[in-house]
């Protein structure tokens, strides 16, 4: 999987035809095989842009406001990253008509060591579902609409007794340093100000306390119910290599069991259970 | 004063090591998710006082917490009764296995602040009741730079002892302050030699050219210091630092950083005081009552982060506020490297 050549291509196209502000791409460290995320506003930068297996960020994290507010973007998504695309659509955090984007057909990243990601294991949405050019042949189903599947590492986090999985999430806790790294990364935390940092009405203290990072992570992953689309920006970003998927992937379990019928993203339009109100929601887990 | 140096073997040093963490309470690296940080040990087999350094936390959160109690308090109907909080768990006699030269260099660095306008009292006392055992790198990781700041990595005397690993497969001891004289005569004397100065300096000089010969990364900080203190309005820091996601990791990290924020943890009519880490390129650092942020945009909290490390700190306290340990740059989610943003902004300047 190598399109470095084609995103080189497109992104002067877009600059010459002046259809773009930036574009967003990856580029290689400079130091290693690995890649960084690269906004590039001058055509003369865009021979850095690479894509390869090594492409791993979730790109669709510098459509936020803070980063390219107001401007047109080109950008390059993979199968997960449009998902996160076509939520901040449906949320109306971006305007289609701004975008320029990548699609790519997605065989899959790696992490540092090369081996493949084990979300990329077992993806089941890996062509890009919203894009103006689409590279590469699409793979895997066609249809990927209402195909939930359980996660294998989720499985084995059910199968342990209700005491024993507390007490592992307890000792993820611990590890947090709080430092908002998993939440700056994700691309669908788009809060100008978080309510985990509100320092006026102390809803949570600032503290780096287990409680307190059990508060934020809870919080931030409750928010994501439903919504998470298992790029794992969160994950690589944690200093503390702490296994945040799992938190999302615990909720997204009951998520699927109970109130959403699709997997978030998948289908343009579609407001996923964090937003949507029906008589029909079960509500026999509250009591 | 002179201070003394013993050799040993690998066999040794492992004595030596199992000898402090039984008689004292001792700090070493233990690993969990991949990560070593800094944790009470009681047996030698839990840590590793030989940890990787590019996986290594820093020893920082030993001296300032990442959250401290500072106070708590009491509201009645007679007015707020403020106390002490409990005993701080920090404060008693410990020792430091496997601390890196670059994490000992930053304490010395964070003396300087601690020592100027208020003094820290809780932070004095945790750096006279420490002994901090270092051992020197055998090889540069990755984003280390440390040879290429303004501080003598081979002559450091910020540790208490410091660990050699000859070229010639001998351990050399040797004690830096008083403190390490007296673990280094209670504790290694039945498990090595003592050795002169002159004898050893010839092996402890081979190891650090060797080791210095192994980095990636060099610049000539005197230059880049130079260049950087007269480039404020550059517009190079807006594309150093664009694709930051501005979180706090490369802070909190860092065994320099030391901005703290306060907050207390309420209940009803009690509450405790927290001070904990605080990162300038937070979105709200120094936000002020009235709403201004004099730092709105990313690429000016960038601005303040490079130029706090590289110019004003050493402006006013005489010494480079980054160690060159290269942990931000390892944690950072995308990882922007300090070395590469300072030599960038450096290299645009007229």
């Amino acid at each position: 999987m190598d399109y470095t050549k084609q995103i080189q291509e497109i992104a002067a196209n877009l600059f010459a035809e002046g259809k773009i502000d930036v574009f967003v791409g990856y580029r290689t460290t400079g130091w290693d095989n690995n890649q960084v995320p690269v906004l590039i506003a001058d055509p003369a930068d865009v021979p850095k842009l690479v894509f390869n297996d090594k492409s791993v960020f979730n790109l669709v994290n510098y459509l936020k406001r803070e980063h390219t507010r107001n401007k047109r973007v080109g950008i390059v998504v993979k199968g997960c990253d449009s998902r996160s695309l076509n939520l901040l659509l449906t949320e109306s955090q971006v305007k289609r008509e701004k975008l320029y984007v990548v699609g790519i057909c997605c065989e899959g990243v790696t992490d540092e060591e090369g081996n493949k990601m084990q979300n990329c294991t077992e993806c089941i949405v890996p062509n890009a579902v919203v894009s103006d050019v689409l590279l590469g042949t699409p793979t895997g189903s066609e249809t990927v609409t209402g195909s939930y599947r359980l996660n294998s590492d989720v499985e084995v986090l059910h199968q342990k007794p209700l005491a024993e999985r507390a007490a592992w999430f307890n000792e993820v806790f611990e590890g947090c340093i709080r430092c908002n790294a998993c939440r700056h990364s994700c691309p669908l935390c788009y809060c100008e100000k978080c309510c985990i940092d509100q320092e006026t009405a102390t809803l949570y203290h600032g503290a780096n306390t287990p409680s307190s990072a059990f508060h934020a992570l809870m919080t931030w992953s409750m928010h994501l119910a439903g919504r998470c689309v298992d790029c794992r920006n969160c994950e690589k970003a944690c200093p503390s290599h702490l296994p945040l998927h799992l938190l999302h992937k615990q909720n997204e379990a009951v998520i699927y069991e109970n109130f959403q019928e699709h997997l978030a993203g998948v289908i343009e339009g579609d407001r996923g259970a964090f937003y949507k109100y029906s008589l029909k929601d079960p509500d026999d887990f509250i009591m | 004063m002179s201070f003394s140096t013993f050799v040993t073997d690998k066999a040794g040093l492992q004595q030596f090591y199992a000898s402090i963490v039984e008689k004292h309470e001792t700090y070493a690296p233990v690993e969990k998710f991949g990560n070593f940080d800094f944790v009470r040990v009681t047996s030698l087999s839990e840590c590793d006082p030989a940890s990787p350094i590019e996986r290594t936390r820093s020893i920082k959160p030993l001296f300032f917490p990442r959250s401290a109690k500072i106070m708590k308090y009491v509201a009645t109907s007679a007015g707020t009764e403020v106390s002490e909080t409990d005993e701080d768990p920090y404060a008693g006699m410990r020792v430091i296995l496997g601390a890196k030269h670059c994490d000992a260099r930053g304490l010395q660095v964070l003396d300087k602040v601690y020592n100027w306008d208020y003094i820290d009292t809780d932070y004095q006392k945790r750096r006279r009741n420490t002994v901090i055992v270092s051992a020197r790198c055998d090889k540069a990781a990755a984003h280390c730079f440390c040879t290429s700041l303004d501080y003598n990595v081979e002559n450091l005397d910020a540790m208490d002892v410091l660990v050699v690993n000859g070229p010639d497969g001998k351990i050399y001891l040797k004690a830096r302050t008083e403190k390490g004289e007296n673990l280094l005569k209670s504790d290694v004397a039945r498990h090595a030699t003592s050795v002169a100065d002159e004898a050893s300096a010839p092996a402890l000089k081979q190891q650090y050219e060797a080791f210095a010969s192994s980095f990636r990364l060099k610049m000539n900080y005197t230059e880049v210091n130079g260049k950087l203190s007269n480039i404020f309005d550059s517009p190079e820091f807006e594309k150093v630092s664009d694709h930051c996601v501005g979180c706090n990791t490369c802070a909190f990290v860092c065994p320099t950083c030391h901005c703290f924020k306060i907050s207390d943890e309420k209940l009803k009519d009690t509450g405790v005081r927290y001070k904990s880490y605080d990162s300038c390129n937070n979105g709200y650092f120094t936000l002020m009552a009235g709403g201004h942020n004099p730092r709105p945009a990313k690429y000016r909290r960038w601005r303040q982060r490079a130029l706090h490390k590289f110019v004003y700190y050493k402006e006013r306290f005489g010494d480079n506020l980054c160690v060159g340990c290269g942990k931000c740059t390892v944690a950072c989610p995308v990882n922007i490297s300090i070395f590469e943003v300072a030599n960038q902004v450096a290299s645009t300047a007229m």
